[in-house]
This record gives C-alpha cells, sequence and structure tokens, in this order.
C-alpha cells in the first residue's frame, strides 16, 4: 500500500490515527510472497513428472525394466494417496482449506498416477472388462472422490472432463470447439444432456450447500457445452428446424441470465450474452440468406454495425447492474 | 501529454489504495466512504470480463463498419484508392478513441483498446499499400514505433508498449541486417544492448512520480525488454535466425562463430535474472528468470540430448517438486522478508478457479472412450501447458 498517501489523508483529517497506525503496522511487516511462483513450480513439476512416466511405462512395454516402472508408480501413488490421508483436514460440505501448499500438488500427482495404474491394467490386462465404458468410467469415480473428500478444484474439473469423455463428448477447454465433431446430431444431444447434468449439478451444490464453492466448475462447463450445442443444432440444422433450435437457445438464456445476475458473475453474463449474440446473428444472416439482394448485403453490414453497439451498451448496463447489486 | 484528466487518475489511485485497505481492515467503512466522497472519480472502468466483452464488439463494429465503408466509397477500386481509405478510416477510429476518453471518460473499458488497435492497423495497412510494402521494412517498422508510442503516451496503454518495442527492435533488426556482413555480426549485441537501455530506462522511469500514470506501461516494458534482452543472447534463437533469415549455411551440429559467447548467456542470463530479483525483491526479474529457465533447458536439449525425452521430463518433474518442496520447508517461518502464503486472499479464489481450468486442459488424460487406448500417454500434451501458465 501506498504509505504517504495514507500518511497525507491522515493529515487531512479523513482517516483516523488508530487507523493511519493500523496501516503503518501493516505495510512494516509486509513480505513478499512466492506462493504462486512455488505453485506454478509445483504445479510444472507434476505435470512433467506423470507425463514422463506416463511415456516411460508404454516405450518400456515387454522389458524387464518395465515391473520396476509400473512398481515405482505403483509406489509413487500409494505415497501420495498415503500423504494425503495423514494431512488432510477433516470432511465438511463447506469449503475445507488444503492444510499447505504442497498438499494440493501432492494429491494432483497421487490421481495422475492412479489414472496412469488403471489405464495400464485396462490397456494390458483389460481388468475391468469392455463394458459401459469402463475404461474412463473407473478414473471417473477416483476423480469425483477425490475431488469431494480432498476438496480439490483442479481434480474436479478433471473428473468433469472423464464424465463427458464417458459419454463421448471432448469438453478440455481449448479442444472443446475443435475436437467435437457437432454436425453430428448424437454428439449434439449429448452435449444437451451434459450440459444439463452439470447445471443442475451446480444448482444443487449451492441449494443443498454441499460444496458449494464447485458450483462454479460445473456451471462453466455446463454453461459453455449447452449453449454451443444450441448453438452447433442451429448450424447443423441449417435447412431444417434451425428456428427451434434458436427457440431451445433463447429459453436456455432466459433461464441462466437471472441466475447469473443473482449471483453476480460478470463472467457468466458476458459469456451469456455473447453465445447470444451469435445466435441472434446466425438467425439474422439465414433469413438474409433467403433474401439473395444487395439490399440485403447492406442490411447484413447495417445489423452488425447496430447490433454491436446495441450490445455494448447492454455490457455497459449489466455491469451497472451487477456492481450496484 | 496524457489523454485522460490526472486527476482523476489519481483519485482512482486513491480509492483503489482505500479499497485495499479497508478489505485488510486498517480502515473503517465510514473512513472508506469519507475517502471516496472527497476523491470522486468519474472514470467508467468495467469489470475485467465485461472489458473483455466490450473489446470483441466494439471489434465486431469496427470491422463492419469498415466494410460498410468501403462499400460506398470504393469507386476505381484502386490501391491506392483503397489505402486512403484505410488511412481515412484509421483517422477516423482514433479521433472516436479521443472521443470516448474525453467525453465519455472511457478508462481501459475495452472500447478505447478496440478503438486504438483499429486505428494503428488501418493507418498502417494503408501506409503499406502506398508503398507497396517494397524496400527496407525498416521505414514500416518506425512507423509503428510512432504510432505505438503515441498510444501509449496519450492511453498508457499497455499492449501498445509491448507493440513499441517489439517495432524498435524490428526496425534495428532490418537496417542492421541490410548493413552487410558486419551488420549481421552486430544484431545480437545490439538487440541486447537496446533491450538493457529499454529495461533500465523504464526501471528509472517507473519510480519517478510524474509518470506514475505510466507504472503498468513500464512494468510491461520491463519484463517484455528482459525477454528480448535473452533472445538476443540465446544460443538456439541467435543460431536458427541466422540460418532462416541470414542464409547462414550450417550443417546440423556444426557451431556458430563465437558460439561458446551464446551459450554462456544461455546459461548464465536467467540465473542472474533470478539472483537479482532474489536480491532486489523484484518481482518481474523473478518471474521471467523463472520463464527463462525453462528456455535454458530447452536450447540445452534442443542441441545435447542428455537422456531421452521421457527420462528427463521424470528426473526434471522430481527436481522441481524437491525444489518447491525444500523452499516451502524452509520458508515455514518468513525468512529474509520472503514467504510462502499467499499475499493477496481476496483474488485467492478466482486464482484457483483458473488454476483447475489449467489442469482440466492439461492433465486430462482420456482421449474419448475408445476401446483400445494404446496411445494415451502422449494425451497431456507436456510442455504446451507450460507457456500458458505464465
Amino acid at each position: 500500500m501506498d504509505n504517504q498517501l495514507f500518511e497525507r489523508l491522515q493529515k487531512e483529517g479523513i482517516i483516523s490515527d488508530t487507523s493511519a497506525q493500523k496501516i503503518r503496522t501493516i505495510s512494516a511487516d509486509k513480505l513478499f510472497s512466492i506462493h504462486w511462483e512455488l505453485k506454478t513450480i509445483l504445479y510444472l513439476g507434476v505435470l512433467l513428472l506423470s507425463g514422463g512416466l506416463g511415456i516411460l511405462i508404454y516405450k518400456n512395454i515387454d522389458t524387464i525394466g518395465h515391473q520396476v516402472i509400473l512398481a515405482a508408480i505403483a509406489l509413487g501413488c500409494a505415497g501420495c494417496f498415503y500423504y494425503s490421508f495423514r494431512h488432510k483436514l477433516p470432511f465438511s460440505r463447506e469449503k475445507v482449506p488444503a492444510p499447505n501448499v504442497l498438499f494440493d500438488y501432492i494429491l494432483l500427482l497421487g490421481c495422475l498416477l492412479l489414472i496412469t495404474f488403471i489405464t495400464y491394467l485396462q490397456v494390458q490386462y483389460s481388468v475391468f472388462g469392455y463394458r459401459y465404458g469402463a475404461a474412463t468410467f473407473i478414473p471417473m469415480v477416483v476423480l469425483f472422490f477425490s475431488a469431494y473428500y480432498f476438496d480439490h478444484l483442479g481434480v474436479l474439473s478433471m473428473a468433469v472432463t472423464n464424465l463427458a469423455a464417458w459419454m463421448g463428448v471432448t469438453v478440455t477447454p481449448l479442444q472443446l470447439l475443435s475436437a467435437n465433431d457437432f454436425s453430428s446430431f448424437s454428439l449434439i444431444y449429448s452435449g444437451l444432456v451434459l450440459g444439463g447434468i452439470l447445471l443442475a449439478a451446480a444448482y444443487l451444490s449451492q441449494r443443498k450447500t454441499f460444496k458449494p464453492h464447485f458450483a462454479f466448475t460445473y456451471s462453466n462447463f455446463g454453461t459453455h457445452i449447452l449453449l454451443i450445442a444450441t448453438l452447433a443444432g442451429m448450424f447443423a440444422a441449417y435447412d431444417g428446424a434451425y428456428g427451434l433450435w434458436f427457440l431451445l437457445m433463447a429459453v436456455a438464456v432466459i433461464v441462466m441470465m437471472p441466475q447469473a445476475l443473482k449471483h453476480r458473475s460478470f463472467y457468466f453474463a458476458l459469456i451469456i450474452t455473447l453465445y447470444a449474440y451469435v445466435g441472434l446473428s446466425f438467425m439474422v444472416i439465414r433469413v438474409l440468406l433467403e433474401i439473395n439482394d444487395i439490399g440485403a448485403v447492406y442490411f447484413g453490414f447495417m445489423y452488425f454495425i447496430a447490433s454491436a453497439i446495441a450490445f455494448v451498451i447492454l455490457l455497459v448496463k449489466l455491469n451497472k447492474k451487477l456492481k450496484k447489486a | 501529454m496524457i489523454s485522460y484528466n490526472t486527476t482523476s487518475l489519481d483519485n482512482r489511485h486513491i480509492q483503489e489504495q482505500a479499497e485495499k485497505a479497508s478489505k485488510k481492515s486498517c480502515i473503517t467503512p465510514e473512513e472508506l466512504a469519507a475517502i471516496k466522497a472527497a476523491y470522486p472519480v468519474d472514470l467508467y472502468s468495467p469489470n475485467i470480463y465485461m472489458r473483455i466483452g466490450i473489446f470483441i464488439l466494439t471489434y465486431i463494429m469496427l470491422t463492419f463498419s469498415f466494410g460498410l465503408f468501403t462499400l460506398i466509397m470504393s469507386t476505381g477500386g484502386s490501391e491506392d484508392g483503397f489505402g486512403v481509405l484505410c488511412c481515412l478510416f484509421g483517422i477516423g477510429t482514433y479521433v472516436g478513441a479521443e472521443y470516448m476518453v474525453r467525453d465519455k471518460k472511457h478508462y481501459k473499458s475495452g472500447a478505447d483498446a478496440a478503438l486504438i488497435w483499429a486505428s494503428g492497423g488501418f493507418i498502417l495497412g494503408g501506409i503499406l499499400i502506398f508503398g507497396r510494402s517494397e524496400g527496407n521494412p525498416w521505414i514500416y517498422f518506425f512507423i509503428a514505433l510512432l504510432l505505438a508510442t503515441w498510444f501509449v503516451i496519450r492511453f498508457a496503454d499497455v499492449s501498445m508498449s509491448i507493440v513499441a518495442h517489439i517495432s524498435l527492435l524490428g526496425m534495428l533488426f532490418s537496417i542492421l541486417s541490410y548493413a552487410g556482413t558486419a551488420g549481421k555480426i552486430i544484431v545480437p549485441f545490439a538487440v541486447m544492448i537496446v533491450s538493457l537501455a529499454v529495461y533500465l530506462v523504464s526501471l528509472r522511469l517507473s519510480r519517478i512520480h510524474t509518470y506514475r500514470h505510466y507504472t503498468p506501461c513500464l512494468d510491461m516494458l520491463q519484463g517484455v525488454a528482459l525477454l528480448t534482452l535473452y533472445m538476443g543472447g540465446n544460443y538456439f534463437v541467435v543460431r536458427e535466425l541466422s540460418i532462416e533469415m541470414f542464409d547462414l549455411d550450417l550443417q546440423p551440429g556444426q557451431d556458430i562463430a563465437g558460439g561458446w559467447i551464446f551459450w554462456i548467456l544461455t546459461v548464465l542470463l536467467p540465473l542472474v535474472y533470478i539472483i537479482q530479483g532474489i536480491r532486489k525483491k523484484n518481482r518481474i526479474l523473478i518471474v521471467v528468470g523463472l520463464l527463462l529457465v525453462a528456455a535454458m533447458v530447452y536450447t540445452i536439449r534442443y542441441y545435447h540430448s542428455i537422456a531421452p525425452l521421457e527420462i528427463a521430463m521424470t528426473l526434471g518433474g522430481l527436481a522441481m517438486i524437491a525444489v518447491a518442496y525444500g523452499l516451502i520447508r524452509y520458508l515455514k517461518t518468513p525468512r529474509h522478508g520472503f514467504t510462502a502464503d499467499s499475499a493477496d486472499e481476496r483474488h485467492m479464489m478466482e486464482a484457483v478457479q483458473i488454476e483447475s481450468l489449467i489442469i482440466a486442459q492439461t492433465m486430462s488424460q482420456t482421449s474419448g472412450p475408445t476401446q483400445d487406448q494404446y496411445n494415451f500417454g502422449g494425451g497431456t500434451g507436456g510442455g504446451g501447458g507450460a507457456s500458458g501458465e505464465y
């Protein structure tokens, strides 16, 4: 904090002497925090170690060293979970803070190693059979359990991506648009169902106060996948019932927007607005293409200019509303 | 020089500081209200997400405005005519940016950044069309430098300070690479000297009260200058750029002239940054230094692969966890003014949520419910996440 500034404010009589003294004390013992630097190093270490072991085990299949690597993974995994069980704070329905910086990453490493181990057993010996997508189902259960039991948002995100993969959808943030074939209606329906499940999970987390801080992760994945699925429905039904998909999207937006405002989330208010804008623009262009006239081209340009200005004003209004609330 | 009302900017700073003090319960809510009343802010700065949204929408608006503008104005369809249109549009958006800032009091609202970027892009594009983008490109870099510097001075825009620095180096690079062999040889050293100068000047300026409104720009310049200083001396960059740009004919395994100088710089600079950063408690130096340790490891591994990738990954990961563990133990009670605890609890939850998305992106090993998943190990995309984190 800016000490000179508060000295000035004290002289002007805006803040009391006790407050000024408090600020002086806090600034005097201010420490230089390397918290995020440490977290980053730990994260990269876990990423490299689990990735390296994952490759190592497959490159050495059919050699003697192979069993050693497998044993090392099992041991490492057991060690990580032993540490996590020993150091964890008692379970609670509310947010449980991590006992220390290291804890989160040890748990993360344990989960990754466990998945590597399970998947290896499945690939090599098909221990869990092939029914019901067991290869993704079991890791998913482990991840959900660990996320709730140890209270870990990162593991929860991995569990959600696993759930999606189990249902046949890729929801990894950067691959969401590229890795899915959105022209297939079965995928679009899966997306709708998945989005609905995740949004319901978000709603219930908060309603039943069972890990309410997990709600953001659920609704983040849920909102994106649901709205993308409705958009994909509009694009895929280009010559058919795209209007119905638009209605579905409009309903979703109308249901979700008040929730975003209620929770004072700038982020959700923004993404819902942007998806709605894409959907609306698709409808306008789709109708204009029917007209097939030079006037329609001009109108299209005008539409984008006017609508962008309108949506900027909408965002400004939303911002005001959220700030005040 | 700055386009904003400086009293408003100062008051904004005072309010921010007061909010911070209030969050740490140093001052009472009544005092906070009194400060806000005594130092009112009339600037419009929306939330960061809204800012992104407003930026995107303004950009869409500008793109289609330009489309409509050319549709109406274009008559002969000559190239020069189009260049004129670009320049006119660029000037128009600049006027728009000044209007938003002066009359609408927008400060970092997203609309200002979109207008500034469009203005710079269209003016530069128009000039490129006039010049047929021929000849020595230094003149275009020079124009970009002038434009970006002007935008930084007027609007204190952080992204434009990056553009300015890159343009400066681009100009230097094109002048020297057209200046014969001697010029080509001194390119790395010139880049390093200029970067060092930019770093030192921005460090100096960031401590002067007169330039307080430019602090974010100057901090960014320090970071970028430290990065380019390293790139100028990095063995990989120098060797591969010499082959790419100057058609240097090198066989794999063959060394460049004076290669040992660059090897020393490659290895030493990140360590120097980190040590200096720790001594001076300068976060920019520490973060850039840590980032460059990764670049150093990559460079060494690229030419001297000591162990196969997966073993290097495993051992590297173990080493990193060990180092972090050691530091956490060492700083269990704060020492030398350093602590392992987070300083700012307020942003903690948001940061953890972003981190969880990064984890989902980089650590989800599943690649769809295929029955014969032999290739799953590759799914993590090891290094891909590394750059995203910083």
